[in-house]
Protein backbone atom coordinates (compact mmCIF):
# COMPACT_ATOMS: atom_id res chain seq x y z
CA UNK A 1 0.00 0.00 0.00
CA UNK A 2 1.27 3.19 -0.79
CA UNK A 3 0.11 6.96 0.60
CA UNK A 4 0.45 9.97 -1.66
CA UNK A 5 3.35 12.41 -0.16
CA UNK A 6 0.80 15.60 -0.22
CA UNK A 7 -1.48 13.60 2.07
CA UNK A 8 1.47 12.44 4.24
CA UNK A 9 2.73 16.42 4.02
CA UNK A 10 -1.34 17.44 5.40
CA UNK A 11 -0.74 15.06 8.32
CA UNK A 12 2.56 16.02 9.48
CA UNK A 13 1.05 19.76 8.97
CA UNK A 14 -2.17 18.78 11.20
CA UNK A 15 0.01 16.44 13.52
CA UNK A 16 2.06 19.97 14.00
CA UNK A 17 -0.95 21.58 15.23
CA UNK A 18 -2.70 19.43 17.50
CA UNK A 19 0.42 18.61 19.29
CA UNK A 20 1.26 22.54 19.75
CA UNK A 21 -2.05 23.04 21.81
CA UNK A 22 -1.32 19.89 23.53
CA UNK A 23 2.08 20.77 24.30
CA UNK A 24 0.79 23.94 25.65
CA UNK A 25 -1.64 21.52 27.95
CA UNK A 26 0.93 19.45 29.09
CA UNK A 27 3.71 22.18 29.66
CA UNK A 28 1.23 23.71 32.48
CA UNK A 29 0.52 19.88 33.89
CA UNK A 30 4.27 18.95 33.91
CA UNK A 31 5.05 21.76 35.31
CA UNK A 32 2.90 21.51 38.52
CA UNK A 33 4.54 17.72 38.67
CA UNK A 34 7.94 19.18 38.78
CA UNK A 35 7.47 21.13 41.02
CA UNK A 36 5.36 20.28 43.68
CA UNK A 37 5.14 16.25 42.82
CA UNK A 38 1.06 16.85 42.47
CA UNK A 39 -0.11 14.97 39.19
CA UNK A 40 -3.04 17.49 38.11
CA UNK A 41 -6.02 15.64 37.95
CA UNK A 42 -8.22 18.78 36.98
CA UNK A 43 -5.74 19.81 34.44
CA UNK A 44 -8.00 19.54 31.54
CA UNK A 45 -10.98 20.84 33.53
CA UNK A 46 -8.96 24.15 33.62
CA UNK A 47 -8.68 24.03 29.89
CA UNK A 48 -12.23 23.37 29.61
CA UNK A 49 -13.23 26.28 32.36
CA UNK A 50 -10.96 28.48 30.19
CA UNK A 51 -12.69 27.77 27.08
CA UNK A 52 -15.72 28.64 28.71
CA UNK A 53 -14.77 31.78 30.26
CA UNK A 54 -13.21 32.69 26.87
CA UNK A 55 -16.66 32.01 24.71
CA UNK A 56 -18.63 33.80 27.63
CA UNK A 57 -16.37 36.58 26.85
CA UNK A 58 -16.60 36.69 23.66
CA UNK A 59 -20.36 36.58 23.75
CA UNK A 60 -20.49 39.83 25.77
CA UNK A 61 -17.35 41.65 23.58
CA UNK A 62 -17.39 40.13 20.47
CA UNK A 63 -13.52 40.00 20.56
CA UNK A 64 -11.41 37.24 20.59
CA UNK A 65 -8.34 38.44 21.80
CA UNK A 66 -10.34 40.12 24.95
CA UNK A 67 -11.48 36.67 25.65
CA UNK A 68 -7.89 35.19 25.48
CA UNK A 69 -6.61 37.38 27.77
CA UNK A 70 -9.62 37.27 30.37
CA UNK A 71 -10.08 33.55 30.10
CA UNK A 72 -6.20 33.34 31.36
CA UNK A 73 -5.87 36.06 33.78
CA UNK A 74 -9.32 34.55 35.56
CA UNK A 75 -8.25 30.98 35.49
CA UNK A 76 -5.29 31.85 36.53
CA UNK A 77 -6.19 33.58 39.86
CA UNK A 78 -8.86 30.65 39.99
CA UNK A 79 -6.11 28.43 39.75
CA UNK A 80 -3.89 30.13 42.63
CA UNK A 81 -6.79 30.16 44.48
CA UNK A 82 -7.63 26.59 43.94
CA UNK A 83 -3.78 25.78 44.86
CA UNK A 84 -4.05 28.07 47.69
CA UNK A 85 -6.73 26.36 49.52
CA UNK A 86 -7.26 23.09 48.75
CA UNK A 87 -3.33 21.69 47.46
CA UNK A 88 -1.31 23.57 50.08
CA UNK A 89 -2.55 21.86 52.86
CA UNK A 90 -1.71 18.64 51.26
CA UNK A 91 1.69 19.01 50.63
CA UNK A 92 4.03 16.36 51.49
CA UNK A 93 1.48 13.76 51.96
CA UNK A 94 1.29 10.20 50.45
CA UNK A 95 0.84 11.17 46.27
CA UNK A 96 -2.87 9.51 46.44
CA UNK A 97 -3.96 12.28 48.83
CA UNK A 98 -3.29 14.75 46.11
CA UNK A 99 -4.92 12.47 43.33
CA UNK A 100 -7.73 12.18 44.88
CA UNK A 101 -8.34 15.99 45.52
CA UNK A 102 -7.73 17.04 41.78
CA UNK A 103 -10.35 14.19 40.97
CA UNK A 104 -12.59 15.61 43.24
CA UNK A 105 -11.75 19.19 42.28
CA UNK A 106 -12.48 17.86 38.16
CA UNK A 107 -15.74 16.50 39.28
CA UNK A 108 -16.77 19.62 41.06
CA UNK A 109 -15.57 21.96 38.08
CA UNK A 110 -17.48 19.58 35.60
CA UNK A 111 -20.85 19.56 37.63
CA UNK A 112 -20.37 23.39 37.80
CA UNK A 113 -19.85 23.73 34.32
CA UNK A 114 -22.94 21.67 33.50
CA UNK A 115 -24.93 22.97 36.00
CA UNK A 116 -23.79 27.00 34.42
CA UNK A 117 -23.64 26.44 30.86
CA UNK A 118 -25.40 23.30 30.05
CA UNK A 119 -24.56 20.12 28.24
CA UNK A 120 -24.28 21.29 24.71
CA UNK A 121 -21.01 22.40 22.80
CA UNK A 122 -20.42 26.15 22.61
CA UNK A 123 -18.17 26.58 19.52
CA UNK A 124 -16.42 29.39 19.71
CA UNK A 125 -15.80 31.97 16.45
CA UNK A 126 -12.23 31.82 15.22
CA UNK A 127 -10.64 35.49 14.94
CA UNK A 128 -9.44 34.43 10.96
CA UNK A 129 -11.36 33.12 8.80
CA UNK A 130 -9.11 32.64 5.88
CA UNK A 131 -7.88 29.24 4.16
CA UNK A 132 -4.47 28.42 1.90
CA UNK A 133 -4.15 26.09 -0.51
CA UNK A 134 -2.66 22.96 0.97
CA UNK A 135 -2.44 20.66 -1.78
CA UNK A 136 -6.04 19.50 -2.34
CA UNK A 137 -7.07 20.99 0.70
CA UNK A 138 -8.35 24.57 1.73
CA UNK A 139 -6.74 24.34 4.79
CA UNK A 140 -7.92 27.23 7.47
CA UNK A 141 -4.82 30.05 8.64
CA UNK A 142 -6.73 29.67 11.96
CA UNK A 143 -5.09 25.83 12.52
CA UNK A 144 -1.16 27.70 11.98
CA UNK A 145 -2.09 30.77 14.26
CA UNK A 146 -2.94 28.05 17.01
CA UNK A 147 0.30 26.41 16.77
CA UNK A 148 2.30 29.78 16.14
CA UNK A 149 0.52 31.13 19.55
CA UNK A 150 1.26 28.11 21.49
CA UNK A 151 4.63 27.99 20.25
CA UNK A 152 4.97 31.51 21.44
CA UNK A 153 3.00 31.22 24.70
CA UNK A 154 5.65 28.19 25.95
CA UNK A 155 8.82 30.06 24.30
CA UNK A 156 7.55 33.76 26.38
CA UNK A 157 7.26 31.27 29.51
CA UNK A 158 10.72 29.27 28.64
CA UNK A 159 12.12 32.92 28.53
CA UNK A 160 10.98 33.61 31.82
CA UNK A 161 12.41 30.59 33.81
CA UNK A 162 15.50 31.55 32.02
CA UNK A 163 15.62 34.89 33.19
CA UNK A 164 14.74 37.14 35.89
CA UNK A 165 14.38 36.50 39.69
CA UNK A 166 11.28 34.37 39.55
CA UNK A 167 12.64 32.23 36.84
CA UNK A 168 15.17 31.53 39.04
CA UNK A 169 13.04 31.08 42.09
CA UNK A 170 10.50 28.55 40.06
CA UNK A 171 13.93 26.79 38.78
CA UNK A 172 15.41 25.84 42.47
CA UNK A 173 12.08 25.69 44.30
CA UNK A 174 11.88 22.54 41.22
CA UNK A 175 15.74 20.91 42.26
CA UNK A 176 15.63 21.37 45.83
CA UNK A 177 12.03 22.34 47.97
CA UNK A 178 13.92 22.81 51.25
CA UNK A 179 17.01 24.21 50.25
CA UNK A 180 15.71 26.72 48.49
CA UNK A 181 12.76 27.60 51.50
CA UNK A 182 16.59 27.88 53.32
CA UNK A 183 17.93 30.43 50.95
CA UNK A 184 14.76 32.35 51.34
CA UNK A 185 12.32 32.08 48.11
CA UNK A 186 8.74 31.69 49.90
CA UNK A 187 8.37 28.30 48.29
CA UNK A 188 4.44 28.51 49.10
CA UNK A 189 3.91 30.94 47.10
CA UNK A 190 5.98 29.98 43.85
CA UNK A 191 4.02 26.65 44.26
CA UNK A 192 1.42 28.97 43.98
CA UNK A 193 2.26 31.16 41.56
CA UNK A 194 2.91 28.11 39.08
CA UNK A 195 0.04 26.56 39.61
CA UNK A 196 -1.72 29.80 38.43
CA UNK A 197 0.95 29.70 35.04
CA UNK A 198 -0.24 25.93 34.62
CA UNK A 199 -3.56 27.09 34.66
CA UNK A 200 -3.77 30.22 32.66
CA UNK A 201 -1.76 28.02 30.13
CA UNK A 202 -4.82 25.47 30.17
CA UNK A 203 -7.23 28.56 30.03
CA UNK A 204 -5.64 29.54 27.01
CA UNK A 205 -5.27 26.26 25.28
CA UNK A 206 -9.20 26.34 25.95
CA UNK A 207 -10.13 29.65 24.13
CA UNK A 208 -7.53 28.52 21.11
CA UNK A 209 -9.12 25.32 20.85
CA UNK A 210 -12.36 26.33 20.81
CA UNK A 211 -12.74 27.43 17.44
CA UNK A 212 -11.40 23.94 16.21
CA UNK A 213 -13.64 21.48 18.80
CA UNK A 214 -15.75 23.41 20.40
CA UNK A 215 -15.86 23.92 24.23
CA UNK A 216 -18.34 21.06 26.11
CA UNK A 217 -18.62 20.53 30.26
CA UNK A 218 -16.72 16.94 29.79
CA UNK A 219 -14.01 17.99 27.61
CA UNK A 220 -11.41 18.59 30.26
CA UNK A 221 -11.21 14.24 30.80
CA UNK A 222 -9.93 13.97 27.17
CA UNK A 223 -7.39 17.02 27.38
CA UNK A 224 -6.33 15.02 30.90
CA UNK A 225 -5.18 11.72 29.87
CA UNK A 226 -3.74 12.75 26.39
CA UNK A 227 -1.80 15.68 28.31
CA UNK A 228 -1.08 12.83 31.33
CA UNK A 229 -0.04 10.52 28.50
CA UNK A 230 2.56 13.02 27.18
CA UNK A 231 4.23 13.82 30.39
CA UNK A 232 4.94 10.28 31.21
CA UNK A 233 6.39 9.85 27.65
CA UNK A 234 8.37 12.72 28.10
CA UNK A 235 9.75 12.14 31.90
CA UNK A 236 7.24 14.00 34.66
CA UNK A 237 8.26 17.14 35.18
CA UNK A 238 10.81 18.23 32.47
CA UNK A 239 9.21 20.94 30.04
CA UNK A 240 11.18 20.10 27.27
CA UNK A 241 10.69 16.55 26.83
CA UNK A 242 7.26 17.28 26.93
CA UNK A 243 6.77 19.26 23.87
CA UNK A 244 8.90 16.93 22.13
CA UNK A 245 6.27 14.22 23.03
CA UNK A 246 3.56 15.98 22.37
CA UNK A 247 4.22 17.10 19.27
CA UNK A 248 5.85 13.30 18.56
CA UNK A 249 2.90 11.75 19.94
CA UNK A 250 0.46 13.91 17.67
CA UNK A 251 2.37 13.39 14.50
CA UNK A 252 2.27 9.75 14.97
CA UNK A 253 -1.17 9.68 15.61
CA UNK A 254 -1.79 12.31 12.46
CA UNK A 255 -0.01 9.68 10.26
CA UNK A 256 -1.81 6.64 11.72
CA UNK A 257 -5.06 8.28 10.72
CA UNK A 258 -4.24 7.50 6.84
CA UNK A 259 -4.42 4.23 7.05
CA UNK A 260 -6.97 3.69 9.99
CA UNK A 261 -9.75 5.98 11.09
CA UNK A 262 -9.11 8.76 13.32
CA UNK A 263 -10.32 7.25 16.49
CA UNK A 264 -8.40 3.97 15.84
CA UNK A 265 -5.56 6.32 15.89
CA UNK A 266 -5.67 7.49 19.20
CA UNK A 267 -4.52 4.01 20.13
CA UNK A 268 -1.22 5.14 19.21
CA UNK A 269 -0.70 7.02 21.79
CA UNK A 270 -1.71 4.38 24.49
CA UNK A 271 1.04 2.08 22.52
CA UNK A 272 3.81 5.29 22.40
CA UNK A 273 2.76 5.07 26.55
CA UNK A 274 3.33 1.39 27.61
CA UNK A 275 6.24 1.09 25.44
CA UNK A 276 7.92 4.19 27.05
CA UNK A 277 7.03 2.76 30.31
CA UNK A 278 8.12 -0.54 29.39
CA UNK A 279 11.81 0.60 27.95
CA UNK A 280 11.96 4.26 29.64
CA UNK A 281 9.81 4.15 32.49
CA UNK A 282 11.55 7.71 33.36
CA UNK A 283 10.62 9.17 29.78
CA UNK A 284 11.90 9.24 26.12
CA UNK A 285 14.11 11.89 27.33
CA UNK A 286 16.28 11.99 30.15
CA UNK A 287 14.52 13.62 33.00
CA UNK A 288 15.61 16.89 34.77
CA UNK A 289 17.53 15.35 38.00
CA UNK A 290 16.36 16.63 41.21
CA UNK B 1 20.59 35.19 70.36
CA UNK B 2 19.67 31.52 69.60
CA UNK B 3 19.04 29.50 72.50
CA UNK B 4 17.53 25.75 72.06
CA UNK B 5 15.88 24.85 76.06
CA UNK B 6 14.89 21.10 75.85
CA UNK B 7 13.91 20.59 72.11
CA UNK B 8 12.44 17.55 71.43
CA UNK B 9 12.71 16.52 67.87
CA UNK B 10 11.06 13.33 66.43
CA UNK B 11 11.72 11.75 62.72
CA UNK B 12 8.38 9.97 62.40
CA UNK B 13 8.38 7.33 65.29
CA UNK B 14 12.37 7.72 66.36
CA UNK B 15 13.11 9.82 68.73
CA UNK B 16 15.87 12.01 67.33
CA UNK B 17 16.38 14.78 69.94
CA UNK B 18 15.68 14.23 73.52
CA UNK B 19 15.86 17.68 74.80
CA UNK B 20 18.95 19.38 73.49
CA UNK B 21 19.86 22.86 75.24
CA UNK B 22 22.42 25.10 74.15
CA UNK B 23 22.67 28.86 73.25
CA UNK B 24 25.25 30.75 70.41
CA UNK B 25 25.95 34.45 71.22
CA UNK B 26 26.05 37.46 68.80
CA UNK B 27 29.57 36.84 66.56
CA UNK B 28 30.17 34.07 68.57
CA UNK B 29 31.76 30.36 66.98
CA UNK B 30 30.49 27.48 68.71
CA UNK B 31 31.17 23.75 68.13
CA UNK B 32 28.79 21.30 68.16
CA UNK B 33 30.82 17.85 67.98
CA UNK B 34 29.50 13.87 68.52
CA UNK B 35 29.89 10.42 67.01
CA UNK B 36 28.11 9.65 63.70
CA UNK B 37 24.15 9.53 64.22
CA UNK B 38 23.87 12.13 67.67
CA UNK B 39 21.18 14.41 66.57
CA UNK B 40 23.92 16.95 65.50
CA UNK B 41 22.55 17.77 61.49
CA UNK B 42 18.93 17.22 62.97
CA UNK B 43 19.81 20.24 66.05
CA UNK B 44 20.50 22.38 62.78
CA UNK B 45 17.69 21.67 60.61
CA UNK B 46 15.68 22.33 63.73
CA UNK B 47 16.88 25.52 64.58
CA UNK B 48 16.12 26.58 60.71
CA UNK B 49 12.37 25.20 60.66
CA UNK B 50 13.01 22.35 58.51
CA UNK B 51 11.77 20.23 61.00
CA UNK B 52 9.78 20.63 63.78
CA UNK B 53 10.42 20.39 67.48
CA UNK B 54 7.58 17.89 69.55
CA UNK B 55 8.79 19.98 72.15
CA UNK B 56 10.84 22.56 73.58
CA UNK B 57 11.73 25.94 73.05
CA UNK B 58 14.10 27.37 69.76
CA UNK B 59 14.52 31.67 70.47
CA UNK B 60 16.20 33.41 67.82
CA UNK B 61 16.74 37.01 69.46
CA UNK B 62 14.40 36.61 71.88
CA UNK B 63 11.61 35.84 69.79
CA UNK B 64 10.31 31.88 69.70
CA UNK B 65 11.28 30.50 66.50
CA UNK B 66 9.59 26.78 66.37
CA UNK B 67 7.22 26.65 63.62
CA UNK B 68 8.00 28.96 61.67
CA UNK B 69 8.59 28.79 57.88
CA UNK B 70 12.30 28.27 56.93
CA UNK B 71 12.13 31.52 54.43
CA UNK B 72 10.91 33.88 57.10
CA UNK B 73 14.20 32.58 59.26
CA UNK B 74 16.28 33.38 56.59
CA UNK B 75 15.64 36.53 55.62
CA UNK B 76 15.24 37.10 59.82
CA UNK B 77 18.75 36.26 59.82
CA UNK B 78 19.93 32.53 59.94
CA UNK B 79 21.57 30.72 57.31
CA UNK B 80 22.32 27.07 56.48
CA UNK B 81 25.04 25.54 54.84
CA UNK B 82 23.62 21.52 54.57
CA UNK B 83 26.05 18.81 55.27
CA UNK B 84 25.69 17.46 51.31
CA UNK B 85 26.04 21.48 50.43
CA UNK B 86 23.02 21.09 48.43
CA UNK B 87 23.94 23.39 45.60
CA UNK B 88 21.51 23.40 42.43
CA UNK B 89 22.99 21.74 40.32
CA UNK B 90 21.22 22.85 37.02
CA UNK B 91 21.19 26.55 38.19
CA UNK B 92 25.01 28.34 37.37
CA UNK B 93 27.08 29.71 40.11
CA UNK B 94 25.72 33.05 39.48
CA UNK B 95 22.11 32.13 40.16
CA UNK B 96 22.43 30.19 42.89
CA UNK B 97 23.96 33.20 44.53
CA UNK B 98 21.03 35.37 43.54
CA UNK B 99 18.87 32.41 45.30
CA UNK B 100 20.21 34.36 48.35
CA UNK B 101 20.45 37.77 46.72
CA UNK B 102 17.13 38.66 45.29
CA UNK B 103 14.87 39.44 48.32
CA UNK B 104 13.25 42.56 49.49
CA UNK B 105 15.17 45.32 50.70
CA UNK B 106 18.19 44.76 48.15
CA UNK B 107 19.98 47.57 46.46
CA UNK B 108 22.26 47.46 43.29
CA UNK B 109 25.21 48.92 45.18
CA UNK B 110 25.00 46.20 48.47
CA UNK B 111 24.57 43.31 45.80
CA UNK B 112 27.58 44.34 43.85
CA UNK B 113 29.58 44.54 47.16
CA UNK B 114 29.03 41.06 48.52
CA UNK B 115 29.25 39.83 45.03
CA UNK B 116 32.64 41.55 45.09
CA UNK B 117 33.40 40.08 49.03
CA UNK B 118 32.47 36.40 47.88
CA UNK B 119 34.73 36.72 44.72
CA UNK B 120 37.41 37.85 46.42
CA UNK B 121 37.32 35.01 48.89
CA UNK B 122 36.31 32.65 46.51
CA UNK B 123 38.10 33.56 43.20
CA UNK B 124 36.73 30.60 41.54
CA UNK B 125 33.42 30.99 41.91
CA UNK B 126 34.38 34.21 39.58
CA UNK B 127 35.89 32.29 37.06
CA UNK B 128 32.79 29.55 37.10
CA UNK B 129 30.19 32.26 37.17
CA UNK B 130 28.19 30.88 34.27
CA UNK B 131 29.34 27.45 34.77
CA UNK B 132 26.15 25.00 36.01
CA UNK B 133 26.58 24.41 39.65
CA UNK B 134 26.53 20.71 39.16
CA UNK B 135 29.40 20.47 37.67
CA UNK B 136 31.45 21.88 40.19
CA UNK B 137 34.11 19.63 42.18
CA UNK B 138 33.22 18.99 45.83
CA UNK B 139 35.69 21.85 47.25
CA UNK B 140 34.08 24.65 44.99
CA UNK B 141 30.33 23.47 45.91
CA UNK B 142 31.61 23.55 49.62
CA UNK B 143 32.75 27.26 48.89
CA UNK B 144 29.49 28.17 46.83
CA UNK B 145 27.45 26.54 49.33
CA UNK B 146 28.87 28.90 52.04
CA UNK B 147 29.27 32.19 49.79
CA UNK B 148 25.26 31.54 48.77
CA UNK B 149 24.79 31.45 52.49
CA UNK B 150 26.42 34.55 52.78
CA UNK B 151 24.70 36.09 50.51
CA UNK B 152 21.82 36.11 53.12
CA UNK B 153 24.01 38.51 55.29
CA UNK B 154 22.97 36.38 58.14
CA UNK B 155 23.63 36.73 61.93
CA UNK B 156 24.41 33.49 61.96
CA UNK B 157 25.31 30.43 59.89
CA UNK B 158 24.21 26.94 60.59
CA UNK B 159 27.65 25.23 59.26
CA UNK B 160 26.84 21.34 58.44
CA UNK B 161 30.52 19.64 58.28
CA UNK B 162 31.83 21.91 55.72
CA UNK B 163 35.18 19.76 55.93
CA UNK B 164 33.33 16.75 55.10
CA UNK B 165 35.63 14.66 51.78
CA UNK B 166 37.25 17.77 51.26
CA UNK B 167 41.10 17.51 50.53
CA UNK B 168 44.06 18.54 53.20
CA UNK B 169 44.34 22.33 51.28
CA UNK B 170 40.23 23.03 51.13
CA UNK B 171 40.39 22.49 54.65
CA UNK B 172 42.76 25.19 54.89
CA UNK B 173 40.47 27.14 52.83
CA UNK B 174 37.14 26.59 54.93
CA UNK B 175 39.30 27.67 58.24
CA UNK B 176 40.37 30.53 56.82
CA UNK B 177 37.15 31.64 55.96
CA UNK B 178 35.07 30.73 59.31
CA UNK B 179 37.84 33.26 60.77
CA UNK B 180 36.93 35.57 58.39
CA UNK B 181 32.89 35.80 59.46
CA UNK B 182 33.76 35.45 62.58
CA UNK B 183 35.95 38.81 62.25
CA UNK B 184 32.73 40.01 60.54
CA UNK B 185 30.86 39.20 63.90
CA UNK B 186 28.97 36.72 62.10
CA UNK B 187 27.76 34.11 64.70
CA UNK B 188 28.37 30.47 63.44
CA UNK B 189 27.04 26.84 64.87
CA UNK B 190 30.08 24.72 63.36
CA UNK B 191 28.81 21.03 63.59
CA UNK B 192 32.11 19.18 62.69
CA UNK B 193 33.67 15.80 62.79
CA UNK B 194 37.36 17.39 62.38
CA UNK B 195 37.85 17.89 65.85
CA UNK B 196 41.37 19.72 65.89
CA UNK B 197 39.69 22.59 63.27
CA UNK B 198 36.47 22.59 65.93
CA UNK B 199 39.44 23.47 68.46
CA UNK B 200 41.06 25.75 67.02
CA UNK B 201 38.01 28.12 65.34
CA UNK B 202 35.75 28.13 68.01
CA UNK B 203 34.77 29.88 71.18
CA UNK B 204 33.06 27.35 72.81
CA UNK B 205 32.01 23.53 72.40
CA UNK B 206 29.25 21.31 72.84
CA UNK B 207 29.30 17.32 72.83
CA UNK B 208 26.11 15.69 72.06
CA UNK B 209 25.81 12.27 72.49
CA UNK B 210 22.50 9.83 71.45
CA UNK B 211 20.44 13.10 71.66
CA UNK B 212 21.63 15.30 74.26
CA UNK B 213 24.03 17.55 75.11
CA UNK B 214 26.77 15.88 77.48
CA UNK B 215 29.66 18.14 77.59
CA UNK B 216 29.84 21.94 77.42
CA UNK B 217 33.23 23.57 77.39
CA UNK B 218 35.40 26.73 76.32
CA UNK B 219 37.60 25.42 73.27
CA UNK B 220 40.34 26.51 75.07
CA UNK B 221 39.66 24.08 78.25
CA UNK B 222 39.06 21.09 75.73
CA UNK B 223 42.42 21.82 74.10
CA UNK B 224 43.88 21.46 77.51
CA UNK B 225 42.04 18.11 78.58
CA UNK B 226 42.33 15.71 76.18
CA UNK B 227 40.29 13.04 77.95
CA UNK B 228 37.27 14.29 77.36
CA UNK B 229 37.21 14.55 73.82
CA UNK B 230 38.33 11.15 73.63
CA UNK B 231 35.77 9.78 76.28
CA UNK B 232 33.20 11.00 73.77
CA UNK B 233 34.89 10.78 70.57
CA UNK B 234 37.01 7.95 71.18
CA UNK B 235 39.79 10.50 69.48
Amino acid sequence: MSIPLDQILIQTVNGLVNGMILALVASGLTLIFGIMDVVNFAHGDLVMLGGFTGAVTIAATGNFWLALLVAVLVIAVFGAALQATTLRPLLGRDPLTTILATFGISLVLQKYALWQWGPSARRIQEPLTGQFQLFYLQYPWYRVLTAVLSAAIIGGFWLFLRHGKYGIWIRATMQDRIMASAMGIPVPWVHTGVFAIGAGMAAASGVLFGPLGGVTQNMGLDFTLRAFIVVVVGGMGNLGGSIFAAILISLLEAYASLVVSPAQAVIVSFVVLILTLLFRPTGLFVPTPK
Amino acid sequence: MLTLTEVHTYYGKSHILLGVSLEVQPGEVVGLLGRNGVGKSTTLKTIMGLVRPSGGHVRFEGREIAGTAPHRLAHAGLAWVPEDRRIFRLLTVMENLRTGLDRPGMTEARRRELLDKVYAHFPVLAERRSQAGGTLSGGEQQMLAIARAMMLEPKIILLDEPTEGLMPRMVGQIREIITLLHQDRVAILLVEQNVPLTLDVSDRVYIMEKGLVRHHATAAELRADHAVIHQYLGV
